[in-house]
């Protein structure tokens, strides 16, 4: 039953449902939307397609109607794109069909003039032959190569040139050419008909364009299933353990919700009852299912393998990680980095010059053998190949992006492959960088002060460390119960630490030894501390211990093999900087120890005024104006707050050897990117001159461009493995 | 040869016809889910008819049914 | 999460035109492949001919080879067809009556053609000897065929046209079409006509006819029976069904341009010849590619060979047709085809592809549906059609060396001149030498015959055991959820 044009579709997904029954219901509330023409909910697939008069209703009305019923809905967006790409992909694979299947019969009819000895085939069954050649050629035209004629007519109307304009201009010189022959052989435009070469020609070129649009489309989906990945419904448990159905939309902190087996994890959170593996591999790239017990935190995103659990919500909606990937993973797709600009400034002046020589050519060979003329401008059009340009350079970043993606490294920048590539120095924070995110106090010592407990202060300290997302902080959470104190003018202090005046007026701080303190010295301990300090007196340090990534070692190893200097820096005490240097095999003067977020910044822009290039490995938010700085900067991908984050890249994995895969992949990536420019050139040097001197027969030019674009996009598919 | 007078445009014609029919094909949807069609002949029932038992037949999976029944020719 | 079915009232298939055209199969296999066996030794002992006009090699040669292509494979494709398109479109058969009618009109051409061309009335094109009124016969059932086979598909449940359907039908829309062009004839009396054509544009359209026929009748056709049989006895998916459409498109490519290679050294230009020369080896790719489709849909199950004789039938079919559909492209070569042309080289590539593939696919299809037709899932004795396929690979295997041995040796004796450029041997020489090879010939004929013998055994013993059951349309292809709207 279709609808007149007026009424207009939409398709939401739901949320809530926990029967079938709901769907009827849903399509009772919708019905009675006044405007609503028709209904139709699945329960099986969540969604509700809904027809509906534009002039009585909108599609926030629709929403609300379906809150009012106790659900959710929110548009489905991937309802559009997917019928996009259906559209797309029916279109695609019509081209190239028509194209390849009037090619084949064109070449059974132009088989006999190529085999046939001279005089041997009759002048009229040769008419018939070409005949049947130009009826065949009339689809390939209309169908298959619309999208050149279009491609270079909305190029030339802006005054610009793409390469669609020599492949329309090839393409209907040939036609031209060929059915001035047919109609009237021997005369202006000679005897010979190139259909075949014409058809052929499209037909390989849509062929590549076909298995690029499958590529692209394959990322499209990828993305989309990751969108989706979060179920429709969870499970929370009211405070009086009933179980309501609500959509992950209405989640907030503290919830308690139910994962089944199967279902992704609808919010990021710890895990309260049951012990289950988890699927993170589009958080981290990491296969392997991760064990997770009681009090293991838990990703939204992930999903649940072994057996339904119980987890408590720690950050919802926004503020996942996985949001925070998803964000990563759009923005990647839609850069022009600068690598494809300074190509496309070279298309351009290419593209002129094969038109300026296929006009030359012509001029000249009409003086020369007129009859050649036409084909040798049809071959000089058609041979030239400016794909390695436009073609294999996006689509080697591309496939390096996903390659890097699947092995932890998500990029937010296309340019980061060639910083990556070019780093001569990087910079290494040192807390939550080299060592690991989470760190546990050790020892709690008391310095000074009996009139407080120990305990109030551990309580006050983490209720000052509440609102700061440094490390230490973050430790102090974990370590301690915050106790419920209003704090008045909390700030932080980056590099030194947090201060609070609290309700009886005392000003608190936690921090650096010497910053709370305000002494001179401060003994120092082995191990990361920080100290709490009341009205300046040094009360409590907490030490705490900290690992270095299992990984580090060998990742600064592999870089240093590599070519690449790497520097420590770190805000600790240069004794503590100096130990972890020396664990990871830095030279000694290899590390910079009691860096100031300023002191760190000075020291990236002097290696740039020394003329390197620098690379910073930090911490997302902690270290931003540095990362900034940076020629290219990667973030750690701990934290929830790695939304914030501008760094080039994210280390999604955490784990400090994908670093070294990444900058391989980038290497390889621009070294195949320069492959493919030299063949380009290779290729247009050695083609051109042979197509202008008319040695290279149309066929044999369609032949030639066709499997030139070929091999450059095989080549840049390499990356994809 | 003039026999080529028949045939060559017979066979046009039926290159024309056979773009026709790849249209139709294409357009009813032929080529989307493909891998799924494949197996479908081994998930019908049985293919005895066994007193009409209808138990033996298996069990659709679920992201099957979402799939609406109704097509146009 | 359990759902429940709730199957609603539904039709049942129309089997009864299956059942007669799969018997039908059967016995007009015996027949034609008993004339092939008395032909055969016609050519061994002329004697045999007896000087009786009926039973004279002339008269029964293109008996033999209507009764194996057209009634034994005739009616196994028009069977196999309508099994297949009713259950792959779960819907009834369209217009039953109309079936039958296609039944029953296809073994009166047959009866004709029994009765016609041992009289000696013939038009004297290969595999289209049959008078002009069987002809016009023909054209009629042929287009109740194509009424009931794609009327099926129109009403059909399922979205989808299984691949099989694809096949089946570019058969039959060919065939009509050759049959129509080709068969173009002035009659001049009752059972006497002239064809349109004349001369060596008789000869282009009749090889255009003759090897489309090959191409759609004996492997559109049958590649239709292969994607579905092979897969229901393997009871696994087709190896990559993307790659059986694709397999599909390809060869309809590329079929219709081949013809001229059976024409090779003769009044034809060289430059058509030529034509036919390309495009047969432009033909070896997507028909390899559907064979290996086929063989590899057992890929990981192997071990179901060694128990399943009907398997065994079903893939030693498509080794043949590999076989034969490389063996082909190269006879079709210029230079091979100087010394098979006319020889019985040719007879051994006809045999490969007929004994081997038809033959074998046809059997093994017949094994799988006979039972269905009788309420069974099994043959009466498994061991016997154990015994037919070791029986008939055997034949096939003496028959197909005997005539390549016999071919090349003919085509060498027959060029080999001496330096003052006289011809070295005499023909009757040649056929001399030939002898032997014709005694192994009729001994693998008949090894593969007996091997019917066996079949009809069977067949027999199975119907007796059995009655035939309706089968249930399924008509809840999706599951019902209670409540929820599909």
């Amino acid at each position: 039953m279709k609808f007149a044009a007026e009424f207009a579709e939409s398709s939401l997904r739901v949320g809530g449902m926990h029967c079938a029954a709901c769907a009827g219901l849903i399509e009772q509330a919708l019905l009675r939307v006044p405007g609503v023409k028709r209904a139709r909910v699945s329960a099986a697939a969540q969604c509700a397609t809904v027809h509906w008069d534009p002039r009585l209703t909108r599609p926030s009305v629709l929403v609300k109607a379906i809150e009012q019923a106790g659900y959710d809905a929110v548009p489905d967006t991937a309802a559009a794109a997917r019928a996009m790409r259906k559209r797309e992909a029916r279109l695609a694979l019509w081209r190239v069909f028509v194209a390849a299947f009037c090619a084949m019969q064109i070449m059974m009819l132009a088989t006999p003039s190529y085999v046939s000895a001279p005089g041997e085939l009759a002048p009229d069954l040769k008419q018939l032959l070409d005949w049947g050649g130009w009826l065949l050629s009339l689809p390939v035209l209309w169908f298959s190569a619309a999208p050149f004629f279009s491609g270079a007519w909305r190029a030339l109307r802006q005054r610009q040139i793409g390469m669609d304009v020599p492949v329309a201009l090839g393409v209907a010189v040939a036609f031209i050419g060929s059915s001035g022959a047919t109609f009237d052989p021997g005369g202006l435009f000679g005897d010979e008909v190139y259909f075949d070469s014409l058809a052929m020609f499209v037909s390989f070129l849509l062929g590549g364009r076909f298995l690029e649009m499958r590529a692209r489309h394959q990322a499209e989906v990828a993305l989309e299933d990751a969108s989706q990945r979060l179920p429709n419904t969870v499970w929370r448990l009211a405070p009086d353990g009933q179980a309501e159905a609500v959509s992950p939309a209405r989640l907030r902190v503290g919830d308690r919700v139910r994962i089944p087996v199967g279902q992704a994890f609808a919010a990021d959170g710890v895990l309260l009852e049951g012990t289950t593996q988890a699927d993170e591999s589009m958080l981290t790239g990491e296969s392997h299912p991760i064990a997770k017990r009681c009090g293991d935190s838990v990703s939204a995103g992930s999903l649940n393998l072994q057996s339904p659990v119980l987890m408590r919500v720690d950050g919802a909606g926004a503020d996942t990680r996985y949001e925070a990937i998803l964000a990563l993973m759009r923005s990647a797709r839609t850069q022009r980095p600068a690598l494809l600009a300074s190509a496309d400034q070279w298309a351009a002046p290419f593209l002129w010059t094969v038109l300026l020589l296929a006009a030359a050519a012509g001029a000249v060979w009409s003086v020369i053998d007129p009859a050649r003329a036409v084909w040798v401008v049809v071959s000089v059009l058609i041979v030239t190949c400016p794909c390695a340009l436009s073609l294999a350079a996006p689509s080697a970043l591309l496939a390096a992006t996903g390659a890097m993606g699947r092995r932890g490294v998500l990029l937010r920048r296309l340019d980061a492959i060639q910083g990556l590539a070019r780093m001569q120095l990087l910079f290494v924070d040192k807390t939550g960088t080299l060592t690991e995110g989470r760190m546990r106090c050790v020892a709690v010592q008391r310095v000074a002060g009996d009139d407080h407990a120990t305990e109030a202060l551990q309580g006050l300290a983490a209720s000052l460390a509440a609102c700061s997302n440094h490390p230490l902080s973050v430790a102090l959470r974990d370590s301690f119960a915050a106790s419920d104190i209003v704090w008045e003018g909390l700030r932080e202090l980056p590099g030194q630490g947090l201060e609070g005046i609290d309700q009886a007026g005392r000003r608190w701080r936690l921090g650096s030894a010497a910053w709370v303190s305000e002494a001179q010295t401060a003994e120092s301990v082995p191990g990361v501390q920080t100290c709490l300090a009341c009205e300046g007196i040094l009360l409590l340090r907490f030490v705490f211990d900290e690992r270095l990534r299992s990984d580090a070692a060998g990742a600064v190893r592999a870089l240093q093999a590599d070519g690449v200097r790497v520097h420590l820096l770190s805000g600790d005490a240069p004794e503590r900087a100096a130990q972890i240097a020396a664990q990871l095999g830095l030279a000694p003067t290899g590390f910079s120890g009691g860096m100031t977020p300023a002191n760190k910044l000075a020291a990236l822009r002097s290696a740039q005024q020394r003329g390197e290039f620098v690379a910073m490995l930090g911490d997302g938010i902690n270290d931003a104006p540095v990362l900034a700085q940076a020629d290219v900067s990667l973030a750690m991908g701990e934290g929830a707050l790695v939304a914030r984050t501008q760094a080039d890249g994210v280390l999604v994995s955490n784990r400090l050897g994908d670093v070294v895969r990444a900058r391989a992949l980038a290497k390889k990536a621009l070294s195949i990117v320069r492959q493919n420019l030299l063949w380009a050139a290779a290729y247009n040097a050695s083609c051109v001159p042979l197509a202008l001197m008319g040695w290279l027969p149309p066929w044999a030019a369609g032949l030639g461009m066709a499997s030139s674009s070929l091999f450059v996009v095989l080549n840049s598919l390499r990356l994809a493995r | 040869m003039d026999i080529l007078y028949l045939l060559i445009p017979l066979s046009t014609l039926l290159v024309l016809a056979i773009l026709g029919v790849f249209a139709w094909a294409l357009n009813g949807g032929q080529f989307e889910e493909i891998e799924r069609e494949g197996e479908r002949i081994l998930t019908e029932a049985p293919d005895i008819g066994s007193n009409l038992d209808f138990d033996q037949a298996q069990i659709a999976t679920p992201e099957e049914e979402s799939r609406p029944e109704q097509f146009r020719l | 999460m359990a759902q429940s079915i709730t199957p609603q009232q539904g039709g049942v298939y129309e089997d009864g035109t299956v059942r007669l055209f799969t018997l039908a199969a059967v016995l007009w296999g015996v027949v034609g492949m008993a004339v092939g066996v008395l032909i055969a030794a016609q050519l061994t002992w002329p004697e045999l001919n007896f000087g009786i006009p009926w039973l004279s090699y002339g008269r029964l040669r293109p008996l033999h080879t209507n009764a194996v292509i057209f009634a034994f494979g005739g009616c196994a494709l028009m069977g196999s067809s309508f099994y297949v398109v009713q259950r792959t479109s779960q819907v009834r058969l369209f217009m039953p009556k109309l079936a039958a009618f296609v039944f029953w009109g296809w073994q009166l051409v047959i009866l004709a053609a029994a009765i016609s061309l041992p009289m000696g009335y013939t038009q004297g094109k290969e595999y289209a000897e049959l008078e002009w009124p069987i002809d016009v016969l023909i054209t009629l059932v042929w287009v109740a065929y194509a009424v009931v086979f794609f009327g099926t598909i129109g009403i059909r449940k399922v979205r989808h046209i299984y691949v099989a359907n694809w096949f089946y039908g570019a058969f039959i829309l060919t065939v009509a079409l050759l049959h129509i062009v080709n068969s173009a004839a002035i009659p001049v009396s009752a059972f006497k006509s002239y064809s349109a054509y004349a001369g060596v544009q008789d000869a282009m359209v009749q090889w255009w006819y003759g090897h489309n026929a090959v191409g759609f009748f004996l492997t559109a056709g049958f590649l239709g029976m292969m994607y579905y049989f092979i897969p229901k006895q393997a009871e696994r998916p087709i190896y990559s069904y993307r790659l059986s459409i694709v397999h599909f498109w390809a060869l309809i490519f590329t079929y219709m341009w081949a013809g001229p290679h059976h024409l090779h050294y003769t009044a034809l230009p060289d430059w058509a010849q030529s034509i036919g020369m390309i495009f047969s080896l432009v033909l070896l790719a997507p028909s390899w590619g559907g064979m290996i489709n086929g063989v590899m849909t057992l890929s990981g199950a192997w071990h179901k060979l060694r128990d399943d004789p009907i398997l065994k039938f079903l893939i030693v079919a498509l080794s043949f047709y590999g076989m034969a559909t490389f063996e082909g492209p190269m006879m079709s070569i210029k230079t091979v085809n100087a010394l098979s042309h006319y020889t019985d080289w040719t007879v051994g590539h006809v045999h490969a592809g007929a004994l081997g593939w038809v033959g074998l696919m046809t059997i093994g299809t017949l094994y799988y549906m006979v039972p269905r037709m009788y309420g069974q899932t099994r043959m009466y004795s498994v061991k016997a059609i154990e015994l037919h396929f070791w029986i008939s690979t055997l034949g096939i295997v003496l028959y197909i060396a005997a005539m390549w041995m016999a071919g090349v040796m003919q085509g060498l004796m027959w060029r080999a001149v001496n330096t003052d450029g006289t011809l070295v041997y005499s023909f009757v020489e040649s056929v001399k030498a030939t002898f032997p090879f014709y005694v192994i010939r009729l001994a693998g004929g008949l090894l593969y015959l007996s091997g019917m013998g066996v079949m009809v055994w069977n067949v027999v013993k199975t119907a007796q055991a059995g009655q035939y059951q309706p089968l249930r349309i399924p008509t809840a292809q999706n599951v019902v959820i209670a409540g929820a709207h599909a």
